[in-house]
């Protein structure tokens, strides 16, 4: 089974020695959550993870702050080879084959069907690859008020409820405003602000909403006494 | 309150011998799934049919009030109505099912499935899903996907939009990140959103997707019945090689009936 050598710097002293397995996966970043730890500020949390994909090795950078480097060269996602150096921050790690081991061949074996997953290591495989990078990736956005009421409010919820009614998310006023007069969605895509009910219909930037529409940043919504902004919180 | 009119099919293709997929209609309780099992064997089968089953069967108990007893599998999401907390629940309750017959039983180690999940409430719709199996809706004309492909692939291209996917070949298409009934635990990615007259949604298995392209779903599915645009579906996913499984459930919305009180709903009823 492969190994990987955690140094600093090419020539230093080897940290410490991983193995891979087949089925396995490992990941590498500063937190403790990794399976490689590399305690140095130059590390993102979660940096880069390696996979077995059932043909071979894969290294996938997760959108790390400073890059993956193999062999000196940029790396978003490589398949890794016996010889490969990985660089992280200053650290590296070299990818090496057992001596006389078989390395996976590189030839387009068909994988058209949906995969089986026929061992325990396989699991063990997608339950990992669940990256923490994919969930990181979602991001909220706040309604801030511009008149009407002060501060902001998160949207977090998958259904936002804005009207009248005194159960309502975020809580308007007006003679002409529905008990629910619109919502706001959070889609795999972005946000997306529907109208309900009501006399008066929500207005997005000037423009009342008969249906649905999807709400990009610093977009102004309008329904009621209330006048907000969507803003995006990193 | 939505008034639904659906259909449902799957069809083995040309290809397999079993049929993997699973998928469940359901108007009174207005909840509809597709599931695409994996596993050698029968075992596919056997997944994508407890998936099915078991979101079924939850479902009808939340429905009725009788599942307050049942022990809860994961804390309740804040950020959730109601009524998607149910078809959390329900998708949890049935990845622990899989996981469970697929651990005790030799014949079916090693099985799993996706699942895609839609249900209504009073005026919205929650959308869930685990795998690759896609939920595109049809809306003002347009055709959008409203599930996460939980691919490899899709996970790349998230990640790096400019394209690092690609860079992998075809053949990583179907790795998926995440199954039913693989782990213990299972994490679907959820959607609720408003629902409007003439929104319409199709689950699909891949078996579909990999031969008809969402743009021609949308040309075939405009302006037909469910029930007639389902079988027109399979017919050309079978034309054009019919590789897997097809299974296709389609759901379109005949009206939103919204329930207006006090003197100002009813005054508003005129001004509609």
């Amino acid at each position: 089974m492969p190994t990987l050598t955690l140094k600093f710097r090419k020539d230093s002293a080897t940290i410490k020695e991983y193995r891979i397995e087949r089925g396995q996966s490992i990941t590498i970043g500063r937190l403790d959550a990794n399976d490689i730890v590399i305690e140095n500020l130059a590390v993102s949390g979660h940096h880069a993870k390696i996979d077995w994909t059932g043909t071979g090795y894969l290294l996938t950078d997760l959108k790390s702050k400073n890059g993956t480097f193999i062999n000196e060269q940029l790396a978003v996602s490589h398949w890794l080879q016996g010889g490969d150096i990985v660089t992280i921050g200053k650290h590296i790690i070299a990818f090496n084959y057992a001596e006389g081991e078989e390395q996976p061949d590189d030839s387009d074996n068909a994988m058209n069907e949906t995969m089986v997953m026929d061992t325990g290591k396989y699991r063990n495989m997608l339950a990992k690859n669940v990256s923490s990078a994919a969930q990181e990736a979602e991001q909220t956005s706040v309604l801030s008020y511009l008149a009407g009421g002060d501060g902001e409010v998160e949207l977090t919820k998958k259904l936002t409820k804005i009207g009248k009614n005194p159960s309502s998310d975020i809580i308007v006023s007006g003679l002409t405003i529905g008990q629910t007069s619109a919502t706001i969605s959070k889609r795999p895509d972005g946000y997306y602000l529907s109208y309900v009910s009501g006399l008066s219909k929500p207005k997005v930037n000037g423009d009342a909403v008969k249906d649905s529409v999807k709400l990009k940043q610093f977009d102004v919504v309008e329904i009621g006494s209330a006048k907000m902004q969507l803003v995006g919180k990193s | 309150m939505v008034v639904i009119e659906s259909a449902g099919i799957t069809d083995v293709g040309k290809k397999r011998k079993g049929n993997e997929d699973s998928y469940f209609v359901n108007d009174n309780l207005q909840v509809y799934v597709v599931a695409d099992g994996m596993g050698g064997h029968l075992a596919g089968e056997v997944a994508s049919s407890l998936v099915v089953k078991t979101v079924e069967g939850y479902m009808k108990r939340a429905r009725d009030g009788h599942s307050e007893g049942e022990k809860e599998l994961v804390e309740k999401d804040e950020n959730l109505s109601k009524e998607a907390n149910q078809l959390m629940t329900s998708i949890h309750l049935s990845n622990r099912v899989v996981y469970q017959v697929s651990k005790n039983k030799q014949s079916c180690s090693g099985m799993g499935s996706t699942v895609s999940a839609i249900c209504f409430t009073r005026d919205t719709l929650v959308v869930a899903n685990v795998g690759d199996s896609p939920i595109y809706m049809i809306r003002n004309g347009k055709i959008e996907t409203l599930s996460v492909l939980h691919t490899v692939i899709a996970e790349q291209k998230a990640l790096y939009p400019q394209g690092g996917g690609q860079s992998l070949g075809k053949k990583y298409d179907h790795m998926l990140t995440r199954a039913m009934g693989v782990e213990k635990t299972v994490k679907p990615d959820v959607c609720e959103i408003q629902c409007f007259k003439d929104d319409t949604l199709i689950l699909a298995s891949d078996g579909l997707t990999d031969k008809v392209r969402p743009d021609e779903i949308f040309e075939i599915v405009s302006g037909k019945s469910p029930k007639e645009a389902c079988p027109i579906l399979v017919d050309l996913a079978n034309e054009r090689g019919g590789d897997d499984n097809i299974t296709i459930v389609i759901v379109k919305v005949i009206m939103v009936k919204y329930k207006r009180s006090g003197v100002l709903g009813w005054i508003s009823q005129f001004f509609k």
